[in-house]
C-alpha cells in the first residue's frame, strides 16, 4: 500500500494549478475518462446487480446451456491465443532473424489485418472453404462444414495474429545482438541460442501476446456471428439478448461474466508481465544481428511462411474478386453493380457517415492519447496510475460491454437537480434515433474511447525514448508546459502521434462490436451494413463495402502521413546529445 | 538561520524527501541545507553520487519542490514559483539540445519566449554564437555537431537569455578529458566576464577547484563544508572532506601542549606546532591530515623508518605506499631533483613539511 503524503500531493497539485493550460488539460482528460469510459462500465455492472440481474446470474451459472457457452468462449480464446501467438512469433522470428527473400511482402501481409473490416475474412473463408466452398467442394469435392470452432479459430487467428507479430518483432529487434555473440563465443549452436537465449528473453512478450489475443478473441463479435454456426459464445449471446430479446439486464449479466476473464487478463498483463520483462530497450542496438543462413533452417521456414502469406493473400484476393463478380463461385460474370450499390445507392449514406465520424474521432483520439501520455510519463500527481489504467480500460473491456454501457447511461439525458437552480441537463441524450446528432455523438465517443489506449501506449513508448532534460531545457528557458508540449514534445513524438492517428482511423472504420447497438436509422455505419448484407447472403455487396472501406483507410493513411509528417526531424539522435 | 538580505540566492533550511521505491518510508535526499550565494559568485556543489547535489540544483531550478524550507532570490521567496518563471537557465549533462531545431533556433528559443523583436533577436543570437566560437554553425542540426560544439550550443542557449542565475548540471562529464579541461577554462572566463551568478554541480573535485569561488562539499544530503578551494583542500573540517578532496593520510595525533592558537603534537617522530581554531587541551587525541605531496622519502636513518610496499613511477611524480610501523602512508614525490626511485621492499626515512599539517576538529 502506498502511504499518502498529503503535503507533497498538495504541492504537486499546486504546481499543476499554477499552469492554467496544464490544469484545464488534466481536468478535461479526467472528465473524458469518467464520462466516456468509467460511467458506462459502471452502469453495466450496476445493472447486473439488480434483483433481476442476481436471479439471472444464478440461472446462467447453473444452467448447462450457459455453462457450455462459457466453456466455448474460453476454449475459443485459448485456441486463438495459442495459434495466433505461434503464427505471430513465426513471422516475427523469420522477419528479424532469418535470411529469407520477400521480407517486405511478409511484413505488409502481416499488417493487412489491421485495416481489414470485420466479416471480410470470415465471409471470404466461407466462400473458399464452406459447405459449397470453391476449394473444399470445388477442388477436393468434400462438403466440409467450416461453421463452428474450426472456422472461428482460423478466422480469429488470421484477424488477430498481427498483435503478436508486432509485439514480438519489436522485442526481437530490441534484443542486444551482443547476447547472441556472447553465446556463440561460449560455443553455443544457433539452436541452443534459440532455446536458451532468444525464447527465454521473449517469454514476457510471448505471454503478453497470448493474453492480448485471448482477450481480443473472446470479445470478438463479428466473426462468431458469421462463422459460429451452432458454436455459441458469450458475445453472440449478448448480441441476441439486446437485438433479439431487448433484455438489457440479461445482456448486462452476460457481459459481467465476459468482463471477468477480460479484466483478469488485463490486470495480469499490466502488473505481472510488464514487470518481468528482461528485454531492455535502449534504442541503441549495439550491433547488427547475425541472420540465420543455414539452408535446412532457412528454406523450410521460408516455405511455411510463404504458405501463410499466400493463404492470406488468397483470402483477400477472394474479397476483391467477390466485389467485382455477380456471385462469386456461382456466376463469375464481372460487374460493378456492388460498387454502384455502395457508392451511389443505399450504401452511400453509411460510407459518408462512417468516414465523417471516424475523421472527427481520429484527431481527438490522437491528441487525447498524446496529452494523457505526456501527463502520465512526465508529470507527477496523485492518481497518475489510475488515469493510465482507466484509459486502458477503453480497449481492455470487450466492445459489446462498452456499447451496452452507453445504452444504459446515455439513452436518456443526464441531469442533476440543484437547489434553487432547478434541474440542469449536463449531458443530453446521446444514443438512439432521437438523440442529438442522430446518435452520432455516442458513436464518435466510442470511436475515441477505443482508439485512445493505443495512442497512449505509443505516446508513452516514444516519450520514454526522449531525454526528459530536453523538455526541462525548454521550461528552464522560460516556456510554459503548453508551449513546451506544442513546440518540443509533440514534434519529437510525431511518429508516435501519426501511428496513433492511423490506428484510430483504421480502428474506428473497422469496429463493430462497440457500435453495433448504437447505430440508428439516422446514423448508418459501414460495418453494421456489411453485417446486414452478409446475413442476407448478399456477399457481393459486403465485399464491395469491404474494398471501399479498405480504400478509404489507405487514402486516409496517405493523407495523415502527409499532413502530420512521418519524421520528427531528429531521426539521427533523440537525446539532444551525442 | 541565514539572513535573507545578504546574497542574491539564498537556501533556507531546505529539505527534500522522496518516497522509497516500494512505497514504504522515505529517502531524505537533501537534509536541512542552508546556503547563501552572492551576486556574481561561482559556487560548486561537490560530492559523491547520491549526496544530494543534483537534487539541490533541481530544487533551485524549480524542477523539484522542497519538502521544507525556503528559496529566496534577491530577497523574494521563489519556493513555489514554477521553473519557467525563475529567471534561471540550466545547462544539462546531456546538453538537452532540441534535436529537431537548428543551432540558431535552439539558441533563439528562450528569446522568442521573451518576445524579443526580430532584429535584436538575430543580433543577440549572432553575438552569443561568436562568443562561443560557433560562428557559421547556426544552420546545423545538433546531431551534426561534435560533442564539444554541442556543449557550446547548450551554454550559448542559456547565456543568451541573460538569466539571473546560471545552473550547471555536470555539463562536462560527457566530454573527453582534454576537451573537458579546455571547456572548463572557457566556462570560467565567460562567467567572470559576464559576472553571472552560477551554481555548478559536479563530482569531479579537480573541476570544482578549477572553476569555483566557493565549493560546497555535500555528503548524504547534508553540507559537510563550505569554503574556497584552498580552504577546502588545506583546512578540511571533516575526515570525509579531507578524503574526498584529493588524497590524504590520516595520522593519530596526541596533543602534547596547547599554547595560544597553536597545539603541539608529535608526528612521525617530529614535534610540530599546528594552528587550531577550536578548543583543545593537552592529552586529547585528534586526527592529523597530511597530504601525500607534503611527505617525502630520504635515505636518512635519523628519520622515522618505513618499508616501501609499492612504488609507481608516473612521470611527473612517483607514488609510494610506505608502511611505518602500523601505519600505511601514501607519499607522492614530485621533487624533480629527487632522481632516485626507491624500490619496493627498500627501507627509507619518512619526513614531511610541518607547515602543511592540519588537525581535524574532534567528533
Amino acid at each position: 500500500m502506498n502511504r499518502l503524503y498529503p503535503s507533497r500531493h498538495i504541492a504537486e497539485f499546486r504546481r499543476i494549478f499554477q499552469d492554467p493550460v496544464l490544469f484545464i488539460g488534466l481536468v478535461l482528460v479526467v472528465i473524458f475518462v469518467l464520462i466516456a469510459i468509467l460511467s458506462p462500465i459502471y452502469a453495466m455492472v450496476d445493472e447486473s446487480r439488480t434483483p433481476d440481474g442476481q436471479e439471472l446470474f444464478d440461472r446462467y451459472l447453473n444452467s448447462p446451456v450457459y455453462r457450455t457457452i462459457i466453456v466455448n468462449t474460453l476454449r475459443m480464446g485459448l485456441i486463438v491465443a495459442a495459434l495466433g501467438t505461434a503464427l505471430g512469433f513465426l513471422l516475427a522470428y523469420v522477419q528479424v532473424k532469418v535470411d529469407v527473400p520477400f521480407k517486405r511482402l511478409i511484413h505488409i501481409v502481416a499488417l493487412i489485418p489491421i485495416i481489414s473490416p470485420p466479416f471480410a475474412l470470415a465471409t471470404a473463408v466461407l466462400i473458399l472453404f464452406g459447405r459449397n466452398g470453391m476449394i473444399t467442394q470445388g477442388w477436393f469435392g468434400v462438403r466440409y462444414d467450416i461453421y463452428g470452432l474450426d472456422g472461428l479459430s482460423l478466422v480469429l487467428t488470421l484477424s488477430y495474429f498481427t498483435v503478436a507479430y508486432m509485439n514480438l518483432k519489436g522485442m526481437l529487434q530490441a534484443l542486444d545482438p551482443a547476447l547472441d555473440e556472447a553465446a556463440t563465443n561460449l560455443g553455443a549452436s544457433k539452436w541452443r541460442i534459440f532455446r536458451t537465449v532468444t525464447v527465454p528473453m521473449l517469454i514476457p512478450g510471448i505471454a503478453g501476446s497470448f493474453l492480448l489475443l485471448f482477450v481480443e478473441a473472446i470479445a470478438d463479435l463479428g466473426n462468431p456471428l458469421v462463422m459460429g454456426g451452432n458454436y455459441e459464445v458469450l458475445s453472440t449471446r449478448i448480441y441476441v439478448s439486446i437485438v433479439g430479446l431487448y433484455n438489457t439486464t440479461a445482456a448486462a449479466v452476460l457481459s459481467v461474466i465476459l468482463l471477468v476473464p477480460s479484466l483478469l487478463v488485463f490486470i495480469v498483463q499490466r502488473y505481472w508481465i510488464s514487470r518481468t520483462s528482461v528485454v531492455s530497450i535502449t534504442g541503441k542496438p549495439s550491433g547488427v544481428s547475425q541472420q540465420i543462413r543455414h539452408p535446412l533452417v532457412r528454406w523450410p521456414l521460408f516455405a511455411v511462411v510463404m504458405f501463410v502469406v499466400l493463404f492470406i493473400l488468397l483470402i483477400y484476393g477472394t474479397i476483391f474478386a467477390g466485389a467485382f463478380t455477380k456471385i462469386l463461385n456461382v456466376n463469375n460474370e464481372l460487374t460493378l453493380d456492388h460498387f454502384d450499390f455502395v457508392i451511389n445507392g443505399y450504401g452511400s449514406e453509411a460510407m459518408k457517415d462512417t468516414t465523417q465520424l471516424a475523421a472527427i474521432a481520429t484527431p481527438l483520439a490522437g491528441l487525447l492519447g498524446m496529452i494523457i501520455a505526456f501527463l502520465v510519463a512526465r508529470k507527477t500527481f496523485l492518481g497518475r496510475n489510475a488515469l493510465d489504467f482507466a484509459t486502458m480500460l477503453g480497449i481492455a473491456v470487450p466492445g459489446t460491454i462498452l456499447g451496452i454501457g452507453y445504452l444504459l447511461v446515455f439513452n436518456q439525458p443526464n441531469e442533476i437537480t440543484l437547489p434553487l437552480v432547478g434541474t440542469i441537463e449536463i449531458i443530453p441524450k446521446l444514443t438512439g434515433g432521437r438523440a442529438i446528432f442522430g446518435g452520432a455523438g455516442a458513436i464518435v465517443l466510442v470511436y475515441v474511447v477505443r482508439s485512445v489506449p493505443a495512442a497512449l501506449r505509443s505516446g508513452v513508448a516514444a516519450l520514454s525514448q526522449i531525454d526528459p532534460a530536453i523538455e526541462e531545457a525548454s521550461i528552464s528557458l522560460g516556456a510554459d508546459n503548453f508551449r513546451t508540449f506544442m513546440r518540443i514534445t509533440l514534434p519529437l513524438i510525431r511518429p508516435a502521434f501519426l501511428s496513433g492517428l492511423i490506428y484510430a482511423f483504421a480502428r474506428s472504420m473497422t469496429t463493430i462490436s462497440a457500435i453495433i447497438f448504437l447505430t440508428t436509422p439516422r446514423t448508418k455505419i459501414m460495418t453494421h451494413q456489411i453485417l446486414n448484407e452478409v446475413e442476407n447472403g448478399r456477399y457481393g455487396n459486403a465485399f464491395a463495402y469491404c474494398v471501399i472501406l479498405i480504400a478509404i483507410v489507405l487514402v486516409a493513411i496517405g493523407v495523415l502521413s502527409i499532413a502530420v509528417g512521418t519524421t520528427s526531424g531528429a531521426e539521427r539522435t533523440m537525446e539532444g546529445g551525442a | 538561520m541565514v539572513s535573507s538580505q545578504a546574497g542574491s540566492l539564498v537556501l533556507e533550511n531546505i529539505s527534500k524527501t522522496f518516497p522509497q521505491r516500494d512505497g514504504q518510508g522515505e529517502v531524505r535526499a537533501v537534509d536541512d541545507v542552508s546556503l547563501t550565494i552572492n551576486e556574481g559568485e561561482f559556487v560548486t556543489l561537490l560530492g559523491p553520487s547520491g549526496c544530494g547535489k543534483t537534487t539541490t540544483l533541481r530544487l533551485i531550478s524549480g524542477f523539484e519542490l522542497p519538502t521544507a524550507g525556503r528559496i529566496l532570490l534577491d530577497g523574494k521567496d521563489i519556493s513555489n514559483r514554477p521553473p519557467n518563471k525563475r529567471d534561471m537557465a540550466m545547462v544539462f549533462q546531456s546538453y538537452a539540445l532540441f534535436p529537431h531545431m537548428s543551432v540558431s533556433k535552439n539558441v533563439a528559443y528562450g528569446l522568442r519566449i521573451q518576445r524579443v523583436p526580430g532584429r535584436e533577436l538575430r543580433e543577440r543570437v549572432e553575438r552569443v554564437l561568436d562568443l562561443m566560437g560557433l560562428r557559421g554553425l547556426g544552420e546545423r542540426r545538433p546531431n551534426e555537431l561534435s560533442g564539444g560544439q554541442q556543449q557550446r550550443v547548450a551554454l550559448a542557449r542559456s547565456l543568451v537569455v541573460e538569466p539571473r542565475v546560471l545552473l550547471f548540471d555536470e555539463p562536462l562529464s560527457n566530454l573527453d578529458a582534454k576537451l573537458r579541461v579546455q571547456m572548463r577554462s572557457e566556462i570560467r572566463n565567460i562567467q567572470r566576464r559576464l559576472n553571472i551568478t552560477s551554481v555548478y554541480v559536479t563530482h569531479d573535485q579537480v573541476e570544482a577547484m578549477a572553476l569555483s569561488d566557493r565549493i560546497v562539499v555535500m555528503n548524504q544530503g547534508k553540507i559537510e563544508q563550505i569554503g574556497s578551494p584552498e580552504e577546502i583542500y588545506r583546512r578540511p573540517t571533516t575526515r570525509f572532506v579531507a578524503d574526498f578532496i584529493g588524497r590524504a593520510n590520516f595520522l593519530e595525533a596526541r596533543i602534547e601542549r596547547v599554547d595560544g592558537g597553536e597545539a603541539e603534537v608529535e608526528l612521525l617522530g617530529q614535534r610540530v606546532r599546528v594552528p587550531v581554531t577550536f578548543a583543545v587541551s593537552a592529552g586529547d587525541h585528534l586526527t592529523a591530515v597530511l597530504r601525500p605531496e607534503a611527505l617525502s622519502l630520504r635515505e636518512d636513518a635519523t628519520l622515522a623508518q618505513g618499508a616501501v610496499e609499492q612504488a609507481m613511477y608516473l612521470g611527473s611524480s612517483t607514488d609510494y605506499v610506505v608502511r611505518v610501523g602500523e601505519m600505511v602512508l601514501i607519499v607522492v614525490e614530485t621533487d624533480p631533483s629527487a632522481h632516485v626511485v626507491f624500490r619496493e621492499g627498500q627501507t627509507v626515512g619518512v619526513t614531511f613539511e610541518p607547515s602543511t599539517v592540519h588537525l581535524l576538529p574532534p567528533g
